[in-house]
């Protein structure tokens, strides 16, 4: 059993270094700057152990508030450290709120549309 | 340290939100994190976050790099940033 939670956070080590390696390749293009290869695993470990650190959180507070599913309110709380970042996440999740309210009338839109068209065609 | 198994799901998301966000739809919308269950909304806005966080590092430690007047970004760029990082996030 501990073989394979070992076995999934090597895959995840993984992953994080695979996806910070990308971003880091991507910032050091614009600004003419290469970063070592120490600093790229050095943030990817940061990274990882943030991450934990987030995650430990997220489920205090989904507890706290006496719900077993994690919410975007407790992404928020998680963000509330830094000012810009808040209002950033705010930002984001009004985004994704819309967007979901956008992908439901196209959903019932779609069906008109396609109503109307045979019409037409008849 | 079980928990982490919800970075695995948060890669892919973010993976494939850089390629084409219209996949959104086609996701599942929930993922099981030991017995307590993540929303899509949510684990959207980890990404975001974590991706914010890798941003962060790297453009601070670059920053630190051009003070100095180095050519490459080292190691010691990034110790010298990372305890403000930590307290920003």
């Amino acid at each position: 059993m501990s073989d394979d939670t070992d076995e999934t956070h090597q895959r995840l080590k993984a992953a994080v270094h695979y996806t910070v390696g990308r971003l880091c390749q991507k910032i050091g293009e614009d600004h003419r700057r290469e970063f070592s290869r120490q600093v790229i695993a050095a943030i990817a470990e940061t990274t990882f152990r943030q991450c934990d650190v987030f995650a430990k959180d997220l489920e205090a507070f989904a507890r706290h508030a006496k719900r077993s599913t994690v919410n975007a309110e407790d992404v928020k709380l998680v963000a509330r450290r830094s000012t810009a970042l808040s209002i950033y996440i705010q930002n984001k999740s009004e985004e994704l709120t819309q967007e979901q309210r956008d992908l439901k009338k196209k959903g019932t839109g779609k069906r008109k549309s396609r109503d109307t068209e045979e019409d037409r065609r008849e | 340290m079980d928990i982490v198994y919800f970075f695995y799901l948060v890669y892919r998301r973010v993976r494939i939100k850089n390629s084409s966000s219209r996949n959104y739809k086609g996701f599942m919308n929930k993922m099981v994190l030991m017995d307590k269950v993540v929303s899509g909304d949510a684990t959207l806005l980890m990404a975001e976050m974590l991706k914010i966080f890798v941003q962060e590092a790297a453009v601070r430690s670059q920053k630190q790099a051009e003070a100095e007047d180095c050519d490459q970004v080292d190691i010691e760029h990034f110790e010298k940033i990372l305890p403000q990082l930590l307290l920003d996030f």
